[in-house]
């Protein structure tokens, strides 16, 4: 069943084109790498769908369980099920990174004196500490969120969160860059495990093989200047990485 | 005294000097106090509504974790109280120290001079009373000691001069709140603060001010710190009032001696605030830190200054100035001034003023949060001030004061 669906959409930030005319679809429970050259619009797409305001649509459409989402949100769209971890995010000081899990996720949740604040009594379940220390970032439970946070730690931290929301389709926005091979192996074991458990659709924003080949994706996306350019799958990956984007694509493509 | 007469005369002759920030007031509007100060028995003479304020800034007056007590009620009674288990511990009012001990003169107006402006001089000429707190030499005192100043009177000055000391190798942490009931017209809070930190010691100064809407406050304070010593200054204030200019001035004057002064400002209705911060950083080796962090809401309009001075070298200071518009009828100005007249004084500073970042907003509020629940979530952030030289009581207090005021102001 079709979960996500983007329809001849077309998006433009700061008055600049960037997508035109995209068709896509994501099916529930499935997994999909997004690929393509630097600046091809993949964050862009993401960030079009999470409901970001810079990002402009200009035309199209994007349904969600069948219903537009357009005139949602950005909180109505995550409510609804749809999360996405960030390429970049932004620190956020004085907000400790266990507080806000807590507050984001609907298992860990726990009920301070009121909802505005995590209080110092509020006590997470125990679980999520276990979470911290499987992921490897136990270290950056009373951090402030993002502050200070190197690359590697940056994509666990956003991996969690984006986890921890329990969504029905989650962008994560090159999950592996920046990760060292115990990193790469950990986020690879926390993604297959909720692949096999086939309830959330994940979509893939990469430039790297292992993860991609590891969770044995359903479907790949290769975007060029805003366009969907090839559709393949995981038997394109490795052709892909000797020839290159620019020699894979002339060799599909019709000239 | 031949050293009082000569005071006076700088003083009179300084009864006319603008202060240098701030808006000018006309000091003949209000009332003096005319007699010397009574002293209280006991908490009893103390009303419930009285209570009720200290707690408002974190005071509580019946409980026992403190090493003492002082509290004052306009420049009409106090009450000065040393638990009797604390040792190398001195409270009592200025007068009365002065009575005690001849040294105290020397200390009177030697941070703070006299004629420093208007405020200062009319300070010194009217009659003056406030708390003379000490730490005797070698002491850890680590339960906070705590003073209040309680403003009620309407259309008058309350004329206060306090004596802070730390002697060598001694520990002491503060607490002190100063309020105003809200049925306080138009008066005037005139506080000269002198501290004086000796070898090794290590102070700690936390205010938390909950005034009323017609108070005006003009403080003058300043800190004298030795070889070693540290002084730590944490200003909070969390209510509105008509206006507020301090200004504070810490000299390092001893080799490694250490400064931060703190200040949180959660700008509410139409009150004006001129905050800021100087550290002279006068001998080797000593290091300053100026923290500035303010809210903006209503039409509040604050002023944040910071000011360091580089005399020596191998010496260093820094400025962190933020400031946080949640109102389009407010206004945060960040002044930072450095002023190296050496070569090895290393002075830096940042600031900031802007509105709630877009970024950070649409990124908490893709993780499901609401756009109000996003935006109190980044302010309160904002305003958590974590101070490393501060006992975890006093940390949580501070905390729990600005927490309780966000919460009510938005
Ligand atoms: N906020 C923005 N302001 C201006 N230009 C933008 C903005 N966001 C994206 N762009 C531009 O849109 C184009 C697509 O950017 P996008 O971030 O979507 O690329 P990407 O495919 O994710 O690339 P990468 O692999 O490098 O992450 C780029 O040319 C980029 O500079
Ligand atoms: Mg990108």
């Amino acid at each position: 069943m079709t979960l996500l669906e983007v329809r001849d959409l077309r998006v433009e930030v700061a008055g600049i084109p960037i997508i035109g005319g995209l068709d896509l679809g994501f099916d529930t429970g499935k997994a999909y790498a997004i690929l393509g050259p630097n600046g091809s619009g993949k964050s862009t797409l993401a960030k079009t769908i999470m409901g970001l305001p810079e990002y402009v649509v200009k035309g199209g459409d994007i349904q969600f369980e069948g219903e537009s989402i357009l005139n949602k949100s950005i909180t109505e769209r995550a409510k609804m099920g749809i999360a996405y971890a960030f390429q970049t995010p932004p620190a956020i000081p004085g907000i400790r990174l266990e507080d806000f899990i807590c507050k984001i996720c609907p298992d860990y949740a726990c009920k301070g004196e009121d909802d505005m604040f995590m209080t110092n009594g509020c006590v997470c379940k125990d679980t999520l500490y276990d979470d911290f220390e499987r992921l490897g970032i136990a270290n950056l439970a009373k951090r402030d969120l993002n502050d200070g946070f190197s690359g590697g730690e940056l994509k666990r931290s956003e991996l969690f969160q984006v986890l921890s929301m329990r969504p029905k389709i989650m962008f994560l926005d090159e999950p592996d860059s920046g990760l060292d091979y115990d990193s790469l192996k950990i986020v690879g074991r926390e993604l297959k495990a909720i692949r096999d458990e086939g309830r959330t659709t994940m979509v893939i924003i990469s430039h790297h093989r292992y993860i991609l080949e590891f969770l044995e994706i359903d479907k790949l996306f290769i975007l060029k200047s805003g366009r969907l350019v090839y559709t393949g799958d995981m038997s394109d990956i490795p052709v892909l990485e000797e020839k290159g984007y620019e020699k894979f694509l002339e060799g599909v493509l019709p000239a | 005294m031949t050293s009082d007469n000569e005071r006076k005369k700088r003083a009179k002759e300084a009864l006319n000097k603008p202060a240098r920030y701030g808006s000018d007031l006309d000091l003949e509007e209000f009332e003096y106090p005319e007699s010397d100060i009574a002293e209280l028995e006991s908490l009893d003479e103390i009303s419930s509504t009285e209570k009720q304020l200290l707690e408002s800034v974190g005071i509580d007056p019946e409980q026992n974790r403190a090493a003492g007590a002082f509290i004052q009620l306009d420049n009409e009674a106090f009450l000065a109280d040393v638990m009797i288990k604390q040792e190398g511990l001195e409270i009592m009012p200025l007068s009365q120290a002065r009575q005690k001990y001849d040294w105290v003169e020397n200390y009177l107006w030697n941070a703070v001079p006299v004629d420093t402006d208007k405020f200062t001089a009319r300070s010194e000429l009217e009659v003056y009373e406030g708390y003379f707190i000490r730490a005797l030499p070698g002491v850890k005192i680590t339960a906070p000691v705590q003073s209040c100043l309680l403003l009620k009177k309407s259309k008058s000055v309350q004329n206060v001069h306090n004596l802070i000391i730390a002697e060598e190798g001694s520990e002491m942490h503060i607490i002190t709140g100063c309020a105003a009931p809200s049925s306080v017209e138009r008066s005037l809070h005139l506080g000269i603060s002198e501290f004086y930190i000796k070898r090794n010691a290590k102070l700690s100064f936390t205010m938390v001010h909950n005034w009323s809407e017609k108070t005006l406050i003009r403080p003058r304070s300043a800190a004298i710190v030795d070889e070693n010593g540290i002084f730590v200054s944490n200003y909070v204030i969390l209510s509105p009032l008509r206006s507020i200019q301090t200004f504070p001035r810490v000299r390092l004057v001893g080799l490694y001696a250490k400064t931060e002064l703190n200040s949180v400002v959660n700008g509410v209705g139409e009150s004006e605030y001129d905050i800021g911060g100087a550290v002279s950083l006068e001998a080797r080796r000593a290091t300053g830190k100026v923290v500035s962090r303010s809210i903006a809401t209503d039409k509040a309009h604050i002023i944040a200054r910071g000011d360091l001075v580089g005399l020596n070298e191998d010496t260093k200071a820094r400025l962190e100035c933020d400031g946080l518009l949640l109102s389009s009828q407010a206004s945060i100005r960040a002044i930072p001034m450095l002023d190296a007249r050496v070569e090895g004084a290393e002075l830096s500073h940042e600031a900031t003023v802007g509105k709630v970042g877009a970024e950070q907003l649409n990124y908490l509020m893709s993780r499901g949060l609401g756009k109000e629940e996003a935006t109190s979530l980044i302010v309160s952030g904002f305003m958590k001030l974590e101070v490393p030289d501060l006992p975890p009581i006093l940390q949580r207090s501070i905390e729990e004061a600005i927490e309780l005021s966000l919460k009510g102001g938005m």
